[in-house]
């Protein structure tokens, strides 16, 4: 078995073999010299605390050569051959495989003409050890995107005490993923929180100022010591391609997480999932979504059918607050609001005719996990019901065994 | 080490399927009433830290809202991700009800 990316979903996998109780090799290839970690600190906790105070790895070290998983530390998979089964590393050696993993993950887009010295994309430990550094060196720090990556670096900088821009091309904070008035309440607590948010800028490049930058914008100028960069990712995905794998925006992949190709799954970031409840391609960005789809793969890997079916979910911490979202909203302003915005307290449901479709929550987890249950399960909601917040979410549902003992 | 037991609450005030968090010599003990048992947790998410009792319990298992981590409610170990696990502290119910925490100090 062998697995191409040390993330958290391809780290997933490798356990999940060996748990469900295959002995035969297994081989983790890990393009960065890092035993796999999780990402999401980096953006959060990392920056608030430091390297040291932030053990990001999924497994203790040793825990990989005690199960006997070999890892490839420092090796990219360059190449892939199908009809062989093979996989060429970036170090020369080659290796074949009866079943392979792709979980390659996404890399930062890049802007052209935006990079140099004090411009930082962040994807890797080692693009957050450099983003540590530079914010701590830095009075000003200007933030270009305002996606998730964009507000949690935003938010740990003013934390860290740093004046902070925040640049964002569409008319508020996390539009795309959150929905206009859920996207208003997070700007809200950035600039209550001291940050500059800026919407509706276009930026066209930088320009060096001393050691420091002015970034152009519409409007005018920013001058920053340090710019970080967040306007969406790419997925790694050149691999399967090149292999003659169907890719598109990601590589596709059926409900069982399964390529065209026999044997050869793929998972996590770069994995277009088909899921038939929701008739078309679904790529997740998404720690727990990774994991899941992992474990699942392995299992499949295995012998197993097992189809997707884990309800999706993910959070965001900026400051206080807790982001949280249960399901895929495809429409995040054809929303049912439940609480009060007033007090940052809100919960954003789509519906599906009179099924819960997702939710997204702003400081609500307890919706968020209410309705994964009910996503789960036979359930018929009204918008009224959802509004009214004395109306218990878990009620929406019938409870199973009283009512199959009630005849 | 003989064990130092610290009077709580009432089993009465804990029924079955609840939770609580009590303080046991500074420490921030979370107990909960698994079908009968009580059980005694440190009121501490491994993960980061986030308030147990804060959490929910649907009788069987114990999430931690912050970043939904899940626990099993009986033994404290960790179902998602499944190499966690909540500190454990000695725990029993005397006959009159009274709840006994060890946190081993």
């Amino acid at each position: 078995m062998v697995v191409v990316g040390g993330g958290v979903g391809g780290a997933a996998a490798v356990g999940e073999l060996r748990r469900a109780g295959f002995d035969g090799g297994i081989t983790l290839i890990c393009a960065e010299n890092a035993v796999p970690y999780q990402r999401p600190p980096l953006s959060k906790d990392f920056l608030l605390n430091g390297a040291a105070a932030t053990n990001c790895d999924v497994q203790p070290p040793d825990w990989y050569s005690q199960q006997e998983i070999e890892l490839l530390l420092g090796v990219r998979a360059a190449q892939l051959d199908l009809a062989a089964k093979t996989v060429t590393l970036s170090d020369g050696g080659t290796i074949s495989y009866d079943s392979l993993l792709l979980a390659t993950g996404v890399r930062p887009r890049t802007l052209p003409g935006i990079d140099g010295e004090g411009v930082c994309y962040l994807r890797t430990m080692g693009d957050a050890a450099e983003l540590l550094d530079r914010i701590h060196a830095a009075e000003h720090v200007a933030v270009l995107g305002g996606g998730f990556i964009g507000c949690e670096v935003a938010a740990a900088a003013v934390r860290l005490g740093k004046r902070v821009t925040i640049l964002e091309a569409l008319p508020t904070l996390l539009q795309r993923a959150l929905g206009t008035t859920m996207g208003e309440l997070i700007a809200g607590i950035h600039r209550g929180e001291g940050a500059d948010v800026r919407t509706g800028q276009f930026v066209s490049g930088i320009r060096r100022r001393g050691r420091g930058l002015s970034v152009i914008t519409g409007d005018g100028t920013v001058d920053c010591d340090v710019l970080v960069v967040g306007v969406g990712t790419l997925p790694n995905q050149e691999l399967a391609d090149r292999a003659g794998l169907p890719v598109g925006n990601g590589i596709d992949v059926d409900e069982y997480c399964a390529t065209q190709a026999p044997g050869v799954y793929a998972i996590g970031d770069v994995a277009a999932q088909h899921l038939p409840s929701y008739g078309r391609l679904v790529r997740v960005e998404h720690y727990d979504t990774a994991i899941r789809q992992g474990r699942t793969a392995a299992r499949n890997m295995l012998g197993a059918r097992e189809a997707f079916t884990d309800i999706h979910w993910f959070w965001s911490d900026q400051y206080e607050h807790s982001i949280q979202s249960a399901g895929i909203t495809d429409n995040p302003d054809d929303v049912v609001m439940r609480g009060s915005a007033e007090q940052r307290s809100l919960s954003a449901f789509q519906l599906n005719g009179d099924r819960i479709r997702s939710v997204i929550s702003l400081n609500r987890p307890k919706d968020v996990l209410d309705v994964r249950r009910l996503l789960a399960r036979e359930h018929s909601v009204t918008a009224a019901q959802l509004r009214d917040e004395s109306a218990p979410l878990k009620r929406l549902a019938p409870p199973p065994q009283r009512a199959a003992t009630a005849n | 080490m003989t064990a130092q037991w610290h009077e709580t609450v009432n089993v009465d005030e804990l029924w079955e399927g609840d939770m609580t968090a009590v303080t046991v010599d500074g420490e921030n003990v979370l107990l909960i009433n698994v079908d009968g048992q009580v059980r005694a947790y440190t009121n501490s998410c491994p993960h980061q830290a986030g308030p147990l009792d804060e959490g929910d319990f649907d009788g069987e298992k114990l999430t931690c809202l912050r970043h939904m981590w899940e626990f099993d409610a009986d033994t404290g170990c960790g179902i998602n991700p499944d190499n966690a696990q909540l500190k454990t502290f000695g725990c029993k119910v005397a006959d009159d009800g009274t709840i006994y925490v060890d946190i081993g100090r």
